[in-house]
């Protein structure tokens, strides 16, 4: 991320408070349904989990009927189906899953799990700080200011009425697809969401409030923060009580270090409960770094495999409790890494990359979008899986479905994009 | 007399008030250094005024950086020849791959990273790594927090150097050498010539590895275990998109990949002193063309120096000057400095070919860097030097404990960043709700056993000062350095 973006977004999230649409909706509003969505989806949940990094979806979505997968990756590819662990478990003709995400192949199986091969952003970069600023402010190419559009979509009105936070975020000190104006409940990685501290005393947490009684900004952020932790631990902790084991488990993964795959278990815990108990929380965002795999990544296992393996597990708890009708979980990267395995038996920066979708709206147990294999002549810039679809293109359809957004709204959180008709069959209607 | 009475007398004498409220003063020592301690005010005072002491640190941080740090003796190792901690990291391995061939259904080894008691022992060769990334890391706070053992200013610049071109701990092969990045890459070339700090990196064990450098050779090339090798574009893109050039600072794919070509052959060498080698076996000596400008025209002309030209080509590009400087500006001036500003920094930068002092005095005699609305919000990481300094922490290895365990918490672990645009520094990043009640806990706990800091109270305002005097005298240290003020630099 460079400088310029970084800083401004203190900027933004104390400027952004009224700043209204402003903008037309786009050509694509016309081409949607009028009575699309609606209030029958509002209340849904919508769980993101990022991969910093660039996780290599050819490894986990493995396109083994493509011979020039193996001839691309010689020394990193997941063989063919084979009916054993050592080989992709095949989803249909085409796709396989990686071994690793054996977990998820039940939720595929129930029809509840898709994903989309090649989805990206328009924008060519290869550099993942401008690619996560993009798909976190939702506006391609944009380097400069913006809200994040998760903010700003916790602060639509259709969503919300009220001012209480209705998105959380747990990990991240602060991601830019969470700043801007709306109210957000941000909880730190992992053991640490569970204390009350020196908060907990009431002498002391007396004595603090009254350093921090004023109307300054800093003064109203301490006492939101103060309020906002004391409830978030005593949640955390009252759900500790109620299962030992988890406590247990807990400790554990905290020291298994912070902001890593393994890490995003816990935090994905913290976020259910969290969410389950206050049920204003509709939107709730997480992530986890180490997937920026450029050197020795290994296939089968190694390095890559073990994070997906702690992926699936995260999101086979996850969707034990978002498995509501209109919840979703959305599992996505800045972009994808090259076809070709590089010198060092890793990948580079690339391009297009698979999207996950785990929810029942989603049309499951079968992929998504358009595909045009690995033929030479199909790819990025001769390197990468192309973009057949715009990723603002497949939230919003996800937006659509199970929060009930209607096309302003949309045009607000993703302004001057298309509306990608090809990717109509993918929610349930 | 007290050393303390001592310092107050003798300013007194020179017609200085004694801890004198002076916004100027604050900023020279929250922003050159990392805060307040009595040592570091009255070093303040002694200078004519805290402008001219500013400046002044410019040559003395210069002058620091060209001698060795000082380092507590029995956690030095991290600093030892780059030989010594090869080996160090070898032995380790074998010994874990002996350990997990030896135990199998015991736990192989120790899975807490974080153990409470005894964070400094010696947790014997088969921890090496780790216990030479824990002394390096407490090193740092006693760096940034002790001003008569570490220059401030050369403190801050070595943090400003480390993130810049920043390496992370949490990858295996990289944690037995960020100590001595910080020292002999950061430290060591904090106020020299950029291009010169640039190649020290490139060449270093830690950046070596960290950004996949070892493993790019030249396509085709033979690997010892069979098949080929080739390619790894981490290093050179990150060269164009964070050290050098920007993301929008003018360059192609086509860039990167011919850098990586470029720079084949550069590598870590466990025997060498540097910990460097050029391995022309490993080199691509076809021709190549990196913005323009063609390297090897031939295979005669092939190997190590074009990579040293293709650095200083790039450290010397006007986009990589504006880069750097605005990264400064962001550093000590502002979260949104002046355009004008950073434009200047570039011209100083250009004209002097890098020239880091140059750039600093530029910097700090500039009217921008004490405009009273360029406010600064601390980062974690300047909240606990500060805390450190305050309460004279430094030498305590509890309050080093604490202070490593607040920075995780925090999200601004020493050598804890994994990618490598290194942490921001703005307080659109860092100023959390949250996150302010955990300074609050930090602040306390530091607190205790710790003098009353008499010297922050004038620089208080009336209503916390008010509220501090209500309070029991037990936990008003902790609160003044939980006050508002104590949040900004």
């Amino acid at each position: 991320m460079t400088q310029s973006i970084v800083a401004r977004r203190r900027q933004l999230m104390l400027a952004l408070a009224g700043t209204a649409a402003g903008s037309t909706p786009g050509v694509w509003a016309q081409a949607l349904a009028p009575s699309a969505g609606g209030p029958a989806a509002a209340a849904g949940r919508l769980v993101l989990v990022f991969l910093r990094g660039a996780y290599d979806g050819l490894s986990a979505l493995v396109p083994y009927a493509d011979p020039h997968y193996y001839s691309l990756r010689p020394n990193i590819a997941i063989a063919a189906p084979d009916g054993t662990a050592q080989t992709a478990l095949a989803l249909d003709r085409s796709f396989g899953l990686h071994p690793a995400l054996a977990p998820l192949l039940p939720l595929w199986q129930s029809g509840v799990l898709s994903v989309l091969p090649a989805v990206g952003s328009p924008d060519p970069t290869r550099s993942h700080f401008e690619a996560q600023h993009h798909w976190e402010v939702g506006i391609p190419g944009r380097n400069s200011e913006a809200p994040g559009w998760m903010n700003t979509l916790a602060g639509l009105q259709a969503v919300s009425d009220d001012r209480n936070a209705m998105a959380l975020g747990v990990g991240e000190a602060n991601p830019l697809i969470l700043a801007g104006a709306a109210a957000v409940q941000r909880v730190p990685r992992g053991q640490a969401a569970t204390r009350q501290g020196a908060l907990g005393d009431d002498k002391t947490r007396q004595a603090m409030l009254k350093l921090y009684a004023g109307q300054d900004t800093l003064s109203q952020a301490f006492r939101a923060g103060a309020q906002s932790r004391m409830q978030t631990a005593q949640t955390l902790a009252d759900a500790q009580a109620d299962q030992p084991m988890m406590a247990a488990n807990e400790m554990n993964a905290a020291n298994n270090g912070a902001g890593t795959v393994q890490g995003l278990r816990l935090d994905a815990r913290h976020l259910a409960t969290l969410m389950r108990q206050n049920p204003r929380l509709r939107l709730g965002f997480l992530s986890a770094g180490g997937w920026d795999t450029h050197a020795n990544q290994g296939a089968v296992t190694g390095t890559l495999a073990q994070n997906l393996a702690s992926l699936a597990s995260t999101l086979v708890e996850l969707r034990q409790e978002f498995s509501r009708p209109d919840d979703m979980i959305v599992v996505l990267s800045e972009f994808g890494r090259t076809c070709a395995e590089n010198g060092s038996r890793g990948t580079d920066h690339g391009h297009g990359n698979a999207l996950w979708l785990l929810g029942n709206r989603v049309n499951g147990g079968r992929w998504h979008g358009q595909w045009a294999g690995l033929a030479p002549g199909n790819l990025n810039e001769g390197r990468d899986l192309p973009v057949l679809h715009d990723f603002r293109g497949v939230l919003a359809q996800v937006l659509r479905a199970n929060l009930g957004l209607g096309s302003v709204q949309l045009e607000r959180l993703f302004p001057g994009f298309a509306w990608d008709a090809r990717l109509d069959g993918l929610m349930r209607a | 007399m007290t050393l303390r009475q001592l310092l107050l007398t003798g300013l007194m004498a020179l017609g200085v008030p004694a801890f004198a409220a002076d916004a100027d003063v604050w900023r020279a020592v929250s922003r050159v250094g990392y805060g307040p301690s009595l040592g570091l005010l009255a070093r303040v005072a002694a200078a004519s005024d805290p402008r001219q002491w500013v400046l002044q640190q410019v040559d003395e941080a210069y002058a620091a950086s060209q001698q060795a740090p000082r380092i507590a003796p029995e956690r030095s190792l991290f600093n030892a020849p780059l030989p010594e901690l090869f080996a160090g990291w070898r032995e380790e391995r074998r010994l874990r791959l002996q350990i997990r061939a030896g135990d199998s259904g015991t736990p192989a080894m120790p899975t807490s990273t974080n153990p409470p008691m005894g964070f400094f022992a010696d947790q014997g060769p088969e921890n090496f790594s780790r216990t030479v990334a824990r002394q390096a890391a407490a090193w740092r706070l006693q760096a940034c927090s002790q001003p008569e053992e570490e220059n401030p200013l050369l403190a801050r610049m070595t943090e400003f150097w480390f993130n810049h071109l920043n390496v992370f701990a949490g990858k295996g092969s990289v944690r037995p050498f960020v100590g001595h990045y910080a020292v002999h890459v950061a430290r060591a070339h904090a106020l020299g010539r950029f291009e010169d700090l640039l190649l020290a990196s490139a060449r270093h064990p830690a950046m070596l590895y960290y950004l996949d450098q070892v493993q790019s050779v030249a396509p085709g090339t033979r690997a010892p275990q069979g098949g080929t090798r080739g390619l790894n574009e981490n290093y050179a893109r990150e060269l164009l998109e964070l050290h050098t050039l920007g993301a929008q600072g003018g360059y192609s794919q086509t860039d990167v990949k011919e850098l990586a070509r470029v720079l084949t052959g550069w590598g870590a060498s466990p025997s060498e002193a540097s910990g460097y080698r050029f391995y022309p076996r490993l080199h691509d000596t076809g021709s190549k063309n990196v913005l323009g400008q063609p390297f090897a025209r031939s295979a005669l002309e092939a190997g190590e120096r074009e990579g040293e030209e293709a650095i200083r080509m790039l450290a010397r590009h006007p986009s990589t000057a504006t880069r750097v400087s605005e990264r400064l500006a962001r550093h000590f001036v502002a979260d949104q400095p002046n355009p004008a500003l950073v434009r200047q920094l570039a011209q100083v930068f250009l004209s002097t070919q890098g020239d880091l002092r140059s750039v600093m005095r530029a910097l700090l005699g500039s009217p921008d860097f004490w405009q009273a609305e360029h406010r600064l919000f601390k980062t974690p990481l300047d909240y606990a030097c500060s805390v450190l300094a305050s309460t004279q922490g430094a030498q305590d290895l509890r309050k080093l404990t604490l202070t490593l365990g607040f920075l995780e918490n925090a999200g601004q672990a020493l050598h804890g960043w994994q990618t490598p645009d290194g942490y921001a520094v703005d307080a659109a990043t860092w100023l959390v709700p949250e996150a302010l009640t955990r300074r609050a806990d930090f602040a306390l706990a530091m607190a205790r056993q710790s003098p009353e800091p008499e010297f922050l109270w004038p620089h208080l305002g009336p209503a916390t000062q008010d509220a501090l005097r209500r309070e029991r005298p037990a936990v008003r240290t902790g609160l003044m350095l939980a006050s508002p003020e104590f949040m900004y630099k």
